[in-house]
């Protein structure tokens, strides 16, 4: 058997370092040249519209791009949509069709093979880092200069500063992001707003005026927790956070925060700003205002007590504040409640949100240079993606065939429904099931021109953005830390723990288990023995070494 | 015949925990099922137990309006039948010349099947053979890559060594060649563990997701497993995030899931009883004499 047991490795080790020979010599050559020759091609088409507002290929094109299904509105080959964009554009898109439940999985094996089809849509940012090393991307920042739309809107909208949080180290980055004119802050707090009619209670606008609200709740109703959070705070956090000067919840990040005043960065969990928000929170659930439950419970049980009327105030976004009222129709009747989301809550540090306006966006694949229309290619997406001529196209469709305009409004025809968008409930036809317009590969909900960005907006989601807009103001992003990638590893493996320990310890704060006069000195020391000095330090030399790069 | 003290104790027990078991395995069905011909508010309000409230229909209706579903359900059909039949014929090809001690080789070949069962190349490679062989968005991608499946084979090579040799003996002095006796003798006589093996072979082909998914690009190939799977897990991937786009979060309702569920998971499951009869106990009683 050993003899036997010998030669069968043997012939393994031997079958497999054949293979790896093999496997050496394929061929990869031949683009590179191909490459040099279109290049000079390219730049001189379309000189007639420098803007490239409307895009046409003279000669048809075919480009190739991956889908990603989303199961409420199956791909279909016959969409008015890709009839539509070939009328346009004489471009037709070659589609590699992945489900959506498992879209970066596929995204990455076909990369990672080569496979990769040129257009590769929906990656958010930070996605793309993988795939950097190998050279399977292209750099897009290298070529941005020829998507005139794009560039267009980064400097009307002031996005730059936005932009340069993608940069790698080498100073170029690799995702075309989706862009935001306006921001849309959509999570925020969801109250009752006849109990706090009925008792004459104002609609608070800073974290003061919420407490003082919830404790005039709790005289009046004195067995009820008038606070009851949903997403485990996390929420809550995230958009408080910013008020007090720190960053928490979702947003917690890894600790790092910028300080723009003295262009560094500093670990935030340990600053008396960070401690403020603590007490802020511990102080609503010290005296029964808010219910300790909050960063415990699942979402459906806080639903649960909101829509039966065992709590005022929760969480919410404004599809879920839509789902509120359904069930509270259930729950309560028609008329029996008023349910509103209000403006987040000023702070200390001011009426702010924190946020970005970039979203997911494309990346291209390296294969795309071997496409000898690779210029057009991007021309092609600047229009579709950026252009208003495109994101009109992708959002409403065909005018007289699906939209109309009725005093420069997008109005649906009568005949074609749009469930997403709560429009014309009564049509036979779906704008997304039927026409394939209003697809999540190829527009952002909120993005776009600021008008493009209202029209997909209910008129009280609309108004929330507006008022938004005037009232609040979105702080700067922090600039980016160009890590390399042994500095990433460092860095993640100082945060991770760390940061683990500052979220079970903020619980701890807010709920009383640890005091904030007590323990709060212990809690900063175990801050410092876990690296947090040291996370500090190595996030500030990266930073202050290679930011002239982002320049 | 009668039946002692102990043992009426142990059958009472016996029955209760079956019926225990029963109603663990039946219950998730059932409530798919109650789920599925319910009215949506009544699965929001969390009220639906074991019977449906708000008898419903449209579900139904609608699912099976939809073009695509029967597409998918189709090819699941299509990819099932040729897939079960492929595998059963190579494995069967590769288990019976390894059940017998005379074959030359036979413990290279053996070791280098078991081999696969603890390495293999990787999905990246796999994927890149697929591809090369011009296999990709082909059925022959879904049904070829996974047709052997190792253990199934050990399986069947070791049942294949059970069976008495001198009826292969008597076959072969009465004149008939392997394939004969493969085809005529060792077959018929295996019959409870083939029906198994077609059983097997048939849900995890049914069941298949993962390669479908991986092979095929066009969404006319794909199949009811990956439409599933995207109904469920497609909207709930997002998930809450600040930064996930608002319109992806669209979910499907949880009354379509149900039936979409129902609706695929019902032929495979109705395919246990036919095969049920194979699995008889002693076939071989009395084949053999002397």
């Amino acid at each position: 058997m050993s003899r036997k047991f010998k030669i069968l490795i043997v012939t393994i080790l031997v079958l497999s370092l054949l293979t790896t020979l093999f496997a050496g010599c394929s061929s990869k050559n031949s683009s590179e040249t191909q490459q040099k020759e279109t290049q000079q091609a390219a730049q001189n088409t379309n000189s007639s519209d420098p803007e490239n507002k409307h895009f046409y290929s003279e000669k048809p094109l075919e480009f190739t791009m991956l889908y990603s299904e989303h199961p409420a509105y199956p791909y279909k080959e016959d969409w008015l949509l890709w009839k539509a964009i070939k009328d346009m554009t004489n471009v037709s898109l070659k589609l590699t069709v992945v489900p959506m439940s498992d879209y970066d999985q596929k995204r990455s094996l076909l990369i990672s093979t080569g496979e990769a089809p040129e257009i590769i849509p929906k990656t958010y940012p930070g996605q793309e880092v993988p795939f950097i090393p190998s050279g399977a991307i292209l750099p897009i920042s290298d070529y941005i200069d020829e998507m005139p739309n794009f560039s267009r809107q980064i400097k009307e909208w002031n996005l730059q500063d936005d932009l340069n949080t993608l940069k790698q180290k080498d100073g170029k980055f690799y995702v075309l992001p989706g862009l935001h004119e306006i921001f849309v802050q959509d999570y925020s707090l969801a109250i009752r707003l006849d109990i706090f009619e009925k008792n004459n209670i104002p609609v608070p606008n800073s974290w003061d005026e919420l407490y003082d609200a919830l404790k005039k709740l709790k005289e009046i109703y004195p067995n009820i927790i008038p606070f009851s959070d949903r997403w485990q705070g996390k929420s809550l956090l995230n958009v408080a956070a910013p008020t007090f000067g720190v960053q928490a919840g979702w947003g917690a990040g890894n600790g790092m925060y910028y300080y723009r005043d003295k262009d560094e960065f500093g670990f935030y969990p340990i600053t008396d700003d960070y401690k403020n928000m603590l007490s802020y929170f511990n102080k609503l659930v010290k005296e029964g205002l808010m219910d300790p439950e909050s960063f415990t419970q699942n979402d459906d049980q806080a639903i649960q007590k909101f829509v039966t009327g065992k709590s005022f105030v929760i969480s919410t976004n404004s599809q879920e504040l839509v789902n509120l009222r359904n069930k509270m129709k259930e729950t309560m009747g028609e008329d029996a409640f008023k349910v509103v989301k209000i403006l987040p809550p000023a702070g200390p540090k001011g009426a702010v949100v924190a946020g970005g306006r970039l979203e997911n966006g494309i990346m291209i694949s390296k294969n795309a240079l071997k496409n000898p229309n690779f210029h057009e290619m991007l021309k092609f997406i600047d229009w579709l993606w950026y252009s208003e001529e495109g994101q009109t196209l992708t959002k409403w469709g065909v005018e007289g065939v699906t939209y109309k305009k009725v005093d420069g409004k997008f109005e649906l025809m009568p005949d074609v429904t749009a469930g997403f968008l709560g429009l014309n409930p009564n049509g036979t036809k779906d704008l997304r099931k039927d026409f394939g317009f209003g697809n999540g590969v190829f527009i952002l909900m909120y993005g776009g021109p600021k008008e493009l960005a209202y029209s997909y907006m209910s008129d009280e989601d609309r108004k929330f953005a507006e008022e938004l807009d005037k009232t609040r103001e979105l702080l700067p992003p922090a600039p980016p830390v160009l890590f390399d990638e042994v500095q990433r590893e460092q860095a993640n493996m100082i945060s991770q723990p760390l940061m683990d320990y500052v979220e079970q310890m903020t619980l701890k704060f807010i709920l009383g288990q640890a005091s904030l006069e007590k323990d709060w000195d212990n809690y900063v020391q175990q801050c410092r023995a876990k690296g947090a000095d040291k996370l500090t330090q190595l996030t500030n030399e990266v930073y202050k070494s290679t930011k002239d790069m982002l320049k | 015949m009668k039946v002692s003290r102990g043992e009426k104790i142990f059958n009472i027990m016996n029955i209760i925990i079956m019926i225990i078991v029963i109603i663990a395995t039946l219950y998730p069905f059932l409530y798919l099922t109650a789920i599925s011909f319910s009215s949506e508010k009544y699965v929001y309000a969390g009220e639906i137990t074991l019977l449906p409230k708000g008898f419903t229909m449209k579900t139904y209706q609608v699912l099976l309006s939809e073009k695509l579903f029967w597409i998918s359900y189709k090819n699941t059909i299509v990819y099932t039948l040729v897939g079960t039949f492929i595998s059963l014929f190579l494995s069967t090809l590769l288990a019976y010349p390894l059940s017998k001690k005379h074959l030359k080789g036979r413990g290279i070949i053996l070791g280098l099947v078991v081999f696969t069962m603890f390495f293999s190349g990787g999905l990246i490679p796999t994927y890149l053979l697929v591809n090369a062989l011009g296999m990709r968005n082909t059925i022959w991608a879904v049904v070829i890559p996974g047709a052997i499946n190792t253990y199934y084979v050990i399986v069947m090579k070791t049942f294949f060594e059970g069976l008495p040799v001198e009826l292969e003996e008597a076959a072969a002095i009465d004149g008939m060649n392997t394939y004969g006796i493969l085809l005529h003798i060792v077959l018929p006589l295996s019959m409870p563990m083939m029906a198994a093996m077609t059983l097997f072979y048939a849900v995890g082909m049914w069941n298949n997701w993962f390669g479908p998914f991986i092979y095929l690009d066009k969404r006319e190939l794909f199949p009811a497993a990956l439409y599933l799977r995207n109904i469920i897990a497609g909207a709930q991937q997002t998930a809450v995030s600040s930064g996930s786009n608002i319109g992806d979060l669209e979910q499907i309702e949880a009354t379509v899931k149900s039936a979409a569920m129902i609706l695929t998971a019902l032929p495979i499951i109705m395919v246990y009883p036919f095969l049920q009869k194979y699995f008889v106990k002693g076939v071989m009683i009395g084949s053999l004499k002397g």
